[in-house]
């Protein structure tokens, strides 16, 4: 039973390992370019080309961090105060995407895919 | 005159369970009016896998995000005696991907079972062992797909018995499928589970145990405000005495509220609450199984988010 479960186990994470885990690294991704400034994002609303990589380029000029964060985008990142981060994001299908500043609650912003 | 008093609690306890169950419906019923009034279309999206009680949602976080969470799940009642079992997750999750999610962590037991026909008397605190979990996001939701699913599996080792509270060698493997279904933008969900958990144990006398429970749920949840979600589920379960579903022993349907309530961005908590409301044990003509069941269990978990 005990081996039963291991080779289970093995089986299964070698699986998962074989499933797509990090946007694709073979296409060239869609650079978008936003500023944060005054707690708004600019522009507040950006598009991009559906089942391409995306890579945002989020510029702070605040003179305090904000978070960059978006449930459907699933991802998160901490952006220092008169800084930039980079964040990644898979390939997407149409639709759109809210994203917003998680230490603002006034800060959002949306990526329409199409 | 102890055993008078565990009567008299077994014999209220219903009672308490239909008044809690009826807030449920009442805060529900308050909530959809209160939800109706509020505008969701300002609401930011919502993370589903914790807002179905025991029913876990497709969620898997945020990519470079880090969670603890303290996760205790209790059991309540047997078909004689006192019965109470708590077990508690002490736990670290992170996202490495956008599909990928894993948690691990410690487990931590208490049993306090006094009178229980085919139980040892015991009141024990004890560290209980470790688990690991893996879920892949499979389907993902989008704006034109309500539909998001997960797979996880939850490897588990446990020194001491779940139910008993005995000193044992017991392996678990758990796997789930996480389904939830988006029925009204930012407001109203339904999630499914599928669950197969094989297990293993060795007790002290050497004896082995092979059992596994199936399992198949649903779930309602209504966001009532941005930051609180209320609903109710139901549990179907199955137990057999082997690992390939061959020797079944009983089923029961549990049924009860759930509420998700997030205090801060990076704080919440998440309830539930499930009553045995029709089982059967085989061999056995009384109603309700409470051989392999519980009557009643709760969840109770807070998560902190960095």
């Amino acid at each position: 039973m005990v081996v039963m479960m291991r080779k289970l186990a093995l089986a299964a994470l070698f699986a998962v390992a074989m499933l797509p885990v990090s946007p694709s690294l073979a296409q060239q991704a869609t650079e978008i370019h936003v500023t944060y400034s005054k707690g708004q994002f600019q522009p507040s609303q950006v598009s991009a080309p559906a089942d391409k990589p995306i890579t945002f380029r989020v510029k702070n000029l605040d003179a305090k961090a904000m978070e960059f964060e978006s449930t459907s985008l699933r991802v998160e990142k901490v952006v220092a105060a008169n800084s930039e981060g980079i964040i990644n994001v898979r390939a997407l299908k149409p639709g759109r995407y809210e994203f917003y500043d998680d230490f603002n609650a006034a800060a959002r912003g949306a990526l329409i895919v199409q | 005159m102890q055993r008078m008093r565990d009567e008299m609690r077994l014999r209220i306890q219903p009672e308490r369970f239909h008044a809690i169950a009826l807030c449920a419906v009442a805060s529900i019923l308050c909530g959809s009016a209160a939800a109706r009034a509020e505008d969701a279309s300002s609401w930011r999206d919502i993370e589903t896998k914790y807002i179905f009680g025991f029913t876990t949602g497709s969620g898997i976080g945020l990519e470079g995000e880090k969670e603890f969470t303290i996760d205790t799940i209790g059991r309540f009642g047997k078909r004689d005696g006192r019965y109470e079992a708590t077990e508690t997750k002490y736990e670290f999750e992170f996202t490495p991907s956008q599909f990928i999610q894993i948690e691990f962590g410690a487990l931590g037991s208490n049993h306090d079972i006094r009178g229980v026909t085919g139980l040892d008397d015991r009141n024990q605190v004890a560290a209980t062992g470790a688990f690991a979990e893996l879920r892949y996001l499979a389907i993902e939701r989008t704006s034109n797909n309500p539909l998001s699913v997960t797979l996880g599996i939850e490897p588990t080792v446990r020194l001491t018995d779940e139910t008993s509270g005995m000193r044992v060698r017991n392996y678990e493997f758990e796997t789930t499928v996480n389904a939830d279904l988006e029925l009204m933008k930012n407001r109203l969900f339904a999630g499914f589970n599928l669950l197969y958990e094989p297990e293993v144990t060795w007790t002290p006398t050497g004896d082995v145990q092979r059992e596994a429970t199936a399992g198949v749920s649903g779930a309602l949840s209504l966001r009532i405000a941005s930051n609180v979600v209320v609903g109710g589920e139901v549990w179907y379960l199955r137990h057999y005495d082997a690992a390939d579903l061959s020797a079944f022993t009983g089923d029961a349907v549990m049924l009860g509220p759930t509420l998700f309530v997030r205090f801060t961005p990076k704080m919440f908590m998440t309830a539930a609450w499930n009553s045995q409301v029709w089982g059967r044990e085989v061999g056995n003509s009384l109603p309700l199984n409470l051989a392999e069941f519980q009557r009643h269990r709760a969840k109770l978990k807070f998560a902190w988010e960095f």
